[in-house]
């Protein structure tokens, strides 16, 4: 590991030589009077407490997509200025969350643009604090709630919660009628009490469950961490869905879920399951339960390392161990290049201008979200975000949808009695 | 002007923090300064409860939680300003703890503190089930000052600062006046303040709701500057926690405890993530918590009482060298024969009737009867587990009797609460002496004082009055921890005492004194009597109780086997084979 990052190190400094080389050429020495070598971002994250690994990831996504905007010459219009990363721990309670954010701004006065936060209760207690300081923040948490204050520097690149259930569920619909020949028509829902697993369940209820045809037979809501599945899958044998929705956000919960779904023998498609959320595609899964046990598992999420992400999931194999990307790296590792546009379009390291600029942007189909523009509504929500369905196969969740970025095709698990 | 002076270095301490808050430019830190007196008001109301009342609440949150949780949705569905939600957070918290004291003061210790800790996490899940995982605060751009959203950060800390000082205040008028007393007592020995006269039901009721209100006040204005309400951020364990951290780091049971323990610890923590955990994330909680394991470990009683014991000891210690003045002069030497006075002749003032009360298939007192006259002085002997101090427990109402009957002045008293009976005039020490170690005699005394004085000036009158009866007035100032068996048995009597009892009952009063120290209790009771006392005494010394009492009651197995005057009851066969044994005969006094 450490020689590993020795030798990216070793690398990165070679190509930095380079380019500064080429600097003191005289390509960049007008511009450089007035641009600064360098234009900090910020990203915070969980680096400590329960959330660290998820955090962790975020950083990896951020490192890889700063170290390529350098390498391919940083913000041009800033004269070649090369992007740093200013990694804050958010920790692991809101009020840290909000307190780091307040040592963000306060001490990091030349960051133009953050990203970060992960659980969107931190990323709420975070933007209170990032928008009275006028400091553009992008963010992969999905809460409504997060673009709904009327705040103007937030920049939400994923759909919001309820959207998401509202693209995904649908197209899983056609995919299990175009599997089975037929559509499922009682629906099973076992929830935990996270504040986005509530707002999916609502945004379910209240329209899409009607719109779809299915009729919700057994509705359990638990409060992680979960200490026993059996009652809950007991519920579920007897109940017999066509489909069963299981919304864990904790790894932990999400294996105990699983474990007892396939020792009642509702494992492996006879219930088709769906998830909505990463946890339960996040590599820590395979450390639980074997392959066989999450075989066919589907999970409809805001983003996802897909169709044209290769040369990335490669590196983000070599260089951190990561099996596959979730939706944190790419996210993350998006973000960098969103920022990069709006330095772009802006042409000074102004946070203030960054953010007029991510408000104003039209920066056409975008590479690293699903779906839609890189361009923002008035409330800071990415025009036409997309979904990503994921299925668990062979040990990988894999992209199965949207047809332009799925990595392999979707099965639906056949019903065996 | 004594009261003035004890409050100038809290008023100079919160000017000169209002002094650097003000000075401080970098908005990080000045989150940082609000934060701590926002910690320290919740530290004190915790502090107020379990600080004085010894009662560990492991629960503060759910107050705290209530709080935040009224600000936050007040503002959001009735479009209420913070300057008003605050207060009534206040009145929620203050109506949240009434109601979960009610239920939770019928437990103690342990006991008390798990259940306290259900319900916050209760709470906890009742806000994710009404669907409040995440609330924020609106921005409100149009009149932020009448929604207390300052652009001014050092505004908060300022309001904090205010709320703490008011918070100090109350605490301070709260620790000086007959509350702070009886809370005292109650820490130190909930059973002995009941007997003192303390209603202690009504007295930890009245502590828990304002602890809450005080809690429910700063988890409001917490609210406020977090911005973000979500049930882990104020109902969680870690809540609850914070505020046992800064008041047993600081000093439990004073107002500076949660004071000096936020003021290290919030910074420090702070400090830990932002430098430590910027490089190892994850270090600060390790850093933090070996802080805390240390400090405790040399200061179990936190930070304040470590400090102030060093400065104690270093200001009087020349003095404690200097010996002690002979401590009663008043006291004459015991005199060698029981003083005369007239027997059988007063009224009488209480009467036991067939008194029983069984522990399963014991029974620990077995129809006893008696009648304690005016000025008597009875002595109630017999051996181990014979019953006497049960009997004393159903005199003073800490057993209800199983059957029979306690005549106080021909009213039946039977069955009342110990408060009840010591205002009705029984007053009691203990078998086991259970002082208030950390105040000073006077102090110890006042809280006996408080069944009888309507006015705190009534209640130092009476104990300096109690205390020059039992010849203490000397020492009257120094602190119970240093004092000698023999002074502690007096100052116990005396707080029995300042009640103004009209009897006494007194519980092996003279165990584990030499015999002259013996001699010198023995004629304070002596003089007790003289001057009208009625007093009940068990004891084992019969040397020193034959010259005491005019009569003997002796228990055996929970009944009476003999009752008469010393002189009968000592020769009596079935006494001397069950209590005195066949060598008392050989060493009698004649």
């Amino acid at each position: 590991m450490s020689q590993q990052n020795n030798k990216t190190s070793k690398t990165s400094l070679t190509r930095r030589t380079v380019l500064s080389g080429a600097a003191a050429m005289g390509l960049s020495t007008i511009a450089r009077a007035q641009a600064p070598a360098e234009v900090k971002v910020g990203l915070i994250v969980p680096l400590s407490g329960i959330y660290t690994r998820p955090g962790q990831v975020m950083r990896m996504g951020a490192e890889m997509g700063i170290e390529h905007i350098n390498a391919q010459g940083g913000i041009k219009s800033l004269g070649g200025a090369k992007l740093k990363l200013v990694v804050i721990d958010c920790g692991d309670t809101t009020e840290k969350a909000k307190n780091a954010a307040q040592r963000m701004v306060a001490q990091e006065t030349d960051l133009v643009a953050a990203t970060g936060s992960y659980l969107s209760s931190f990323t709420l207690a975070v933007t209170e604090v990032t928008e009275r300081a006028e400091l553009p923040m992008l963010t992969l948490s999905y809460s409504d709630l997060l673009t709904e204050r009327g705040f103007k520097y937030i920049f939400q690149t994923a759909a919001p919660a309820s959207r998401q259930s509202e693209l995904g569920l649908p197209e899983l619909m056609k995919l299990a009628e175009k599997a089975s020949g037929k559509r499922p028509k009682t629906v099973a829902m076992l929830m935990d009490n996270t504040a986005t697993s509530v707002a999916t369940a609502k945004a379910l209820k209240e329209k899409i469950f009607a719109q779809e045809g299915l009729q919700l037979i057994l509705e359990e809501v638990w409060t992680p961490p979960l200490s026993d599945a059996t009652p809950l899958i007991q519920k579920v044998r007897s109940a017999r869905p066509d489909l069963l929705l299981f919304m864990p956000n904790a790894v932990s919960d999400a294996k105990l879920g699983l474990e007892k779904i396939n020792e009642f023998g509702l494992g492996q498609g006879k219930i088709p399951t769906v998830s909505f959320s990463i946890t339960i595609a996040e590599p820590d899964m395979l450390q639980s339960v074997s392959p066989e046990v999450v075989q066919g598992i589907m999970t409809i999420v805001a983003n996802w390392g897909s169709k044209g992400h290769e040369d990335l999931i490669a590196e983000l194999k070599a260089k951190y161990k990561e099996p596959w990307m979730t939706q944190n790296v790419i996210s993350t590792y998006g973000d960098m290049w969103l920022m990069k546009l709006a330095l772009e379009k802006a042409g000074k390291a102004d946070r203030r201008a960054v953010a007029e600029a991510f408000r104003t942007m039209d920066g056409g189909p975008s590479k690293h979200y699903p779906g839609g523009q890189l361009k923002f509504d008035e409330k800071g929500r990415r025009v036409g975000a997309g979904v990503v369905v994921v299925q668990w196969q062979s040990g990988v969740p894999v992209t199965v949808y949207p047809p332009d970025l799925a990595q392999a095709a979707p099965f639906w698990p056949k019903k065996s009695s | 002007m004594q009261n003035l002076r004890s409050l100038l270095p809290i008023l100079v301490f919160t000017a000169l923090y209002a002094a650097l808050s003000l000075s401080v430019t970098n908005s990080y830190y000045q989150l940082v300064m609000t934060l701590v007196p926002v910690w320290a008001v919740f530290g004190l109301s915790w502090n107020l409860l379990s600080g004085y009342t010894g009662l560990i609440s492991f629960g503060h949150a759910a107050f705290f939680g209530i709080g935040a949780y009224t600000t936050a949705l007040g503002q959001i569905y009735f479009d209420l300003s913070p300057w008003m939600l605050i207060p009534i957070a206040a009145m929620l918290g203050g109506i949240a703890g009434f109601l979960i004291g009610f239920p939770t003061f019928r437990l103690s210790g342990h006991y008390f503190a798990l259940a306290m800790l259900a319900y916050p996490l209760a709470i906890l899940y009742v806000f994710e089930w009404l669907g409040f995982q995440e609330v924020t605060l609106p921005i409100k751009r149009d009149n932020p000052i009448a929604y207390m959203q300052f652009s001014d950060p050092r505004l908060y800390t300022l309001l904090a600062l205010a709320m703490m000082l008011g918070t100090i205040l109350l605490t301070r008028v709260i620790e000086k006046s007959r509350f702070g007393m009886a809370l005292l007592a109650i820490k130190q020995n909930e059973a002995a303040a009941e007997a003192a006269g303390i209603n202690t039901l009504a007295w930890k009721l009245r502590a828990i709701t304002l602890s809450g209100a005080i809690a429910g006040a700063i988890g409001g204005f917490y609210a406020v500057v977090l911005l973000v309400v979500t049930p882990q951020s104020v109902f969680g364990m870690l809540v609850s926690a914070q505020a046992l951290t800064v008041a047993m780091f600081g000093g439990v049971g004073t107002v500076w405890g949660p004071v000096i323990g936020s003021v290290i610890l919030i910074p420090l923590a702070e400090t830990l993530n932002a430098e430590a955990g910027s490089r190892f994330p994850g270090i600060q909680g390790v850093i933090f918590g070996l802080a805390i394991i240390s400090v405790i470990l040399v200061a179990p009683e936190g930070l304040f009482w470590k400090l102030r014991d060093f400065l104690r000891k270093r200001v009087t210690s020349p003095a404690a060298a200097t010996p002690s003045a002979p401590v009663q002069p008043a006291a004459a030497i015991a005199s060698r024969s029981r003083p005369e006075r007239p027997k059988g002749a007063g009224e009488v003032v209480l009467e036991v009737r067939n008194l029983s009360r069984s522990f399963g298939g014991l029974k620990a007192v077995q129809n006893v009867s008696f009648k304690l006259r005016r000025n008597e002085i009875l002595g109630i002997i017999g051996p181990n587990g014979a019953g006497k101090t049960t009997l004393f427990n159903l005199l003073n109402g800490f057993l209800r009797p199983g059957t029979g009957e306690i005549l106080l002045d021909g009213r039946d008293m039977s069955g009342r609460k110990p408060h009840e009976l010591c205002e009705a005039g029984i007053g009691r020490t203990f078998q086991i002496m259970r002082p208030f170690l950390r105040m000073s005699i006077s102090d110890n005394v006042v809280v006996g004082a408080y069944v009888r004085a309507r006015t705190d000036a009534e209640a130092k009158q009476l104990a300096t009055e109690a205390i020059t009866r039992v010849g203490l007035s000397d020492i009257a100032d120094r602190i119970a921890g240093e004092l000698t068996t023999k002074e502690l048995r007096l100052m116990e009597l005396a707080r029995a005492l300042a009640g103004q009892p009209r009897i006494l009952l007194l519980d092996e009063t003279l165990a584990g004194l030499g015999h002259d120290e013996a001699n010198e209790v023995v004629t304070v009771i002596q003089r007790l009597a003289r001057d009208g006392m009625t007093i009940a005494i068990i004891e084992h010394t019969m040397q020193a109780m034959v010259r005491l009492v005019d009569s003997f009651l002796v228990l055996d197995h929970g009944a009476v086997i003999v009752e008469g005057e010393p002189e009968a009851v000592t020769r009596d066969s079935r006494v001397i084979e069950a209590y005195l044994g066949k060598r008392w005969m050989a060493h009698a006094p004649n």
